[in-house]
């Protein structure tokens, strides 16, 4: 009899939560578009096999279906009964919004992606910059043998190159918008090309692709709304303030001449002094990278290390100010903190604060050459 | 005694009138001389060379008694003499020799066995790259010179007893008398005792017999190597050997022999380790791979990294059936084949696997009836259960393997979980010879691993494992 009700405990458990892969629309990118007061959500389906299935991995084609919906979650269950198969969230690694959400205020739409208990939170956070963001999941990229993981390889390979790396990370936007005094950025997607030319298969064709994604500058939030995007400069700087630079190249100009650093040792330590007084630290390591016309590298070197010194430090600067008064969005987290220090007395005051910055550059080196190219006459 | 005739016609009696046993009357001086043996147990040659001319001989002799003068001028090592006639039958069959003479009620029996097994070939089921070739064979006394070669201690003893009722097959319990544990011993041999059955003809039918649970997991290792029977020997363990059996068991046997090879002792203790290391992974791999594919693929898929769930989730496109009963069929199919390719003659087995390879394999992919994964899976799964000799040993592995395989289907990764937990109770709940199945990791006896899992050098290994006998545990001297 025991045994007997052993057994049954086994069979009686009626697979919960059972489901063949065949049946599962895998779910690798959303995009988020608002239109007329509703939301347009677009997913993009990894494993629809070829017509002319040969069963090899990485020829799955990709699918985007798109719904609108007053709530995600409307719009996405009219998905569902456009999709012949179950839509599957788990591996969704890229969720792409569109300027207007971001404008909306972004917790809104946050929710949905939080409370599926199917949804991993490590996935990237992308906003586009002009179009629309179900044009971004239909772009095909030639490179990449899986079309649906294109927007995922395109950070990742960018990470070093353009500094996005966990800025991009969904976790970490949602983690700075809950905490005090803590402003998030979110890193953008650019279409270059047309969009519709983009989805179509001679997109594969050329060697030129007409159409490519690319990760551009970053957003501003103040809260979860979306205030400015910054300059290709500015990011560099938000980047290495924020500890995220792994690699930097940072061109001045000397004399008329520009001089190109690539530095891969940075560090950067923000202190609280005070209440009111914060303190920057910049360090950085870097070789000379280019320089276009001859300077004699022995006796201006050091010319050359202060002239970095200022140009940095005066980026630094009109970041700062930038920060402090014209988009008010503390996305160094200034206030957060002086509230972990002093949770008593805290209040919001960015514009008060003082920021001292120090930048301390240092020339490891000038690369292979101890001179520059030219003709000699 | 009667005289010889009537002994010769009882006997014959006795067989049926089997047409193999032979017999021959020499008279001399009034009296008979009876001589009988069985023609195919025995080596006629030995007979007429060495019996029929010494009893012709016999016509010389005048004064002395023919049966005592036969016992002593017979040439041969192996004579003795009874008085009991029911045991004559037992010897004839063995392939000795009977003399029963007029002037005496007893009989001599003279060993002249005929050479009937194959002699001493190389292990086939035990193969070993650096060991000793040589393995047991069906002859019980080549078998015991195999082991008596090799330790010449006299501490070696055989102890014998006869098992079966019409077979009488012997059984010898070989130990080293100050190394075994008594008690085993004694054990051992009560169970035998108890044993009352018609015929033991392989040492399998002495396994159940042995062990005191049961269990689909062999508790007792069986081996045709002479130089595993020794180290075990050494190692204090008892070995059984049966007569007409190339197959010893060792006992008491523990979990972990299963993963050691007679191979290991002669290695390089790194290499040994690793390899060791290795099967356990295989064993793992075996056990559970066809269950966790299947717990990941219908209830865990967000377990599986995103390319590998796309990519098999576009080859299980189109496959019709679910994927458990994929693995399942197609675990039966490969079982099958093994089970014919040991079954069948070796010119039918390459058609076997030339099937098997490339209609199963290949063309149930092409005809998306499998996935190509679960042929990986299978394939796998199949290749590491490969890797262990005793076929006792895979099968009660083969049927866990599908044991898991079922708890996936209903509860996922759960399922296995909870079913390794049954698994390992039941490893654990094994005991045999008061040794439990899976010392020296539980009880714990850190001694005794130094050579489980792992493996030291050798020089470092001073300690019998105790968990197989508690006496006279120094194997090596120099420690301090």
């Amino acid at each position: 009899m025991k045994k007997l009700l052993l057994i049954l405990v086994v069979f009686l458990t009626g697979c919960q939560g059972y489901s063949e892969l065949n049946k599962l629309a895998i779910v690798t990118a959303a995009g988020i578009d608002k239109k007329n007061g509703e939301y347009e959500v677009s997913v993009l389906i990894a494993n629809s096999p070829k017509i002319n299935s040969s069963n090899k991995e990485g020829e799955a084609k990709t699918t985007v279906y798109k719904a609108k919906g007053k709530t995600i979650s409307s719009a996405i269950r009219q998905i569902d009964l456009k999709s012949p198969k179950e839509l599957y969230f788990s591996h969704v690694n890229c969720i792409v919004i569109s300027k207007e959400i971001g404008k909306d205020g972004f917790l809104k739409v946050a929710d949905f992606f939080m409370r599926n208990p199917e949804t991993r939170n490590r996935f990237y956070l992308l906003q586009v910059d002009e179009k629309k963001a179900s044009d971004v999941l239909k772009i095909i990229s030639p490179l990449e043998s899986y079309p649906s993981q294109s927007i995922k390889t395109l950070i990742e390979s960018s990470q070093n190159a353009s500094n996005v790396g966990d800025t991009a990370s969904y976790s970490n936007f949602i983690g700075r918008i809950l905490e005090k005094g803590y402003d998030p950025i979110m890193t953008t997607v650019k279409i270059n090309g047309d969009e519709k030319k983009g989805g179509k298969q001679s997109n594969l064709e050329t060697t030129e692709p007409n159409t490519y994604l690319s990760v551009g500058p970053l957003a501003i939030y103040k809260n979860d709304k979306y205030i400015t995007t910054t300059t290709k400069e500015e990011t560099k700087v938000i980047q290495l303030l924020n500890n995220e630079t792994q690699e930097l190249t940072y061109n001045i100009k000397y004399k008329g001449k520009d001089i190109s650093f690539y530095s891969n040792m940075t560090k950067t330590k923000i202190k609280l002094k005070n209440k009111n007084h914060i303190k920057i630290t910049v360090n950085i390591k870097g070789d000379i990278y280019e320089i276009t016309k001859d300077i004699n590298l022995n006796k201006e070197i050091v010319k050359i290390n202060k002239a970095w010194k200022k140009s940095l430090k005066k980026n630094i600067k009109d970041l700062i100010t930038k920060i402090q008064f014209d988009w008010n969005s503390d996305i160094f987290g200034f206030e957060n903190m002086i509230y972990k220090k002093y949770p008593k007395s805290y209040k919001k005051n960015l514009k008060n604060l003082k920021v001292d910055i120090t930048v301390n550059t240092e020339i490891t080196g000038a690369g292979s050459l101890a001179k520059v190219i030219k003709e000699d006459k | 005694m009667e005289n010889v005739n009537q002994i010769i016609e009882s006997l014959k009696q006795k067989y049926g009138n089997s047409k193999d046993l032979n017999s021959r009357i020499i008279k001399i001086k009034g009296k008979n001389i009876g001589i009988i043996f069985f023609e195919s147990s025995s080596s006629t040659s030995t007979i007429s060379d060495f019996i029929t001319k010494s009893v012709i001989t016999e016509k010389q002799n005048l004064f002395e008694s023919i049966f005592k003068n036969l016992e002593n001028k017979l040439w041969n090592c192996q004579l003795f003499t009874t008085d009991d006639i029911n045991e004559l039958p037992y010897y004839l069959s063995s392939g000795f020799t009977i003399i029963v003479t007029d002037d005496s009620n007893k009989a001599i029996i003279m060993e002249t066995r005929a050479d009937l097994d194959r002699g001493i070939t190389e292990a086939t089921s035990e193969p070993a790259l650096r060991s000793s070739k040589d393995s047991f064979t069906e002859s019980h006394s080549k078998n015991l010179g195999l082991i008596r070669k090799r330790i010449k201690d006299e501490n070696l003893w055989f102890d014998e007893v006869k098992i079966g009722r019409r077979t009488k097959s012997r059984i010898t319990i070989a130990y080293i008398n100050n190394i075994a544990d008594k008690n085993k011993i004694k054990m051992i041999k009560n169970r035998l005792k108890k044993i009352d059955i018609d015929g033991i003809l392989d040492s399998g039918n002495l396994r159940d017999y042995l062990t005191a649970q049961k269990s689909i997991l062999p508790q007792i290792k069986s081996s045709e190597r002479p130089d595993l029977a020794c180290q075990e020997l050494l190692n204090g363990k008892i070995i059984i050997l049966t007569e007409n059996c190339p197959f010893i068991l060792i006992l008491p046997t523990v979990f972990l022999d299963y993963i050691k090879s007679p191979e290991d002792e002669n290695q390089k203790w790194a290499n040994a380790t690793f390899t060791r290391l290795l099967r356990f992974c295989a064993l793992v791999i075996t056990l559970l791979t066809p269950a966790i594919y299947i717990a990941v693929a219908t209830y865990d898929q967000n377990t599986i990294p995103d390319k590998l769930l796309i990519s098999l989730a576009v080859q299980r496109e189109g496959v019709p059936f679910p994927t458990f009963f994929e693995i399942i069929i197609f675990m039966t199919v490969f079982e099958i084949l093994r089970e014919s390719d040991i079954r069948s003659p070796s010119n039918t087995s390459i058609a076997g696997s030339i099937v098997g390879a490339l209609v199963l394999g290949q063309a149930a992919v092409d005809a998306s009836v499998v996935s190509p994964i679960t042929i990986i899976v299978v394939a796998v799964t199949s290749i590491c259960s490969l890797i262990f000799q005793d076929s006792d040993f895979i099968n009660a592995i083969r049927l866990w393997r599908f044991l898991f395989i079922i708890s996936s289907c209903f509860l996922g990764i759960i399922g296995i979980l909870s079913f390794s937990l049954i698994f390992l109770t039941k490893l654990a709940s094994l005991e045999n010879l008061d040794t439990s199945f899976i010392s020296p990791l539980s009880p714990l006896d850190i001694e005794a691993n130094k050579n489980a899992i792992l493996k030291l050098e050798t020089p470092k290994l001073f300690k019998r494992p105790k968990y197989i006998s508690n006496i006279n545990t120094t194997r090596q001297g120099g420690k301090k």
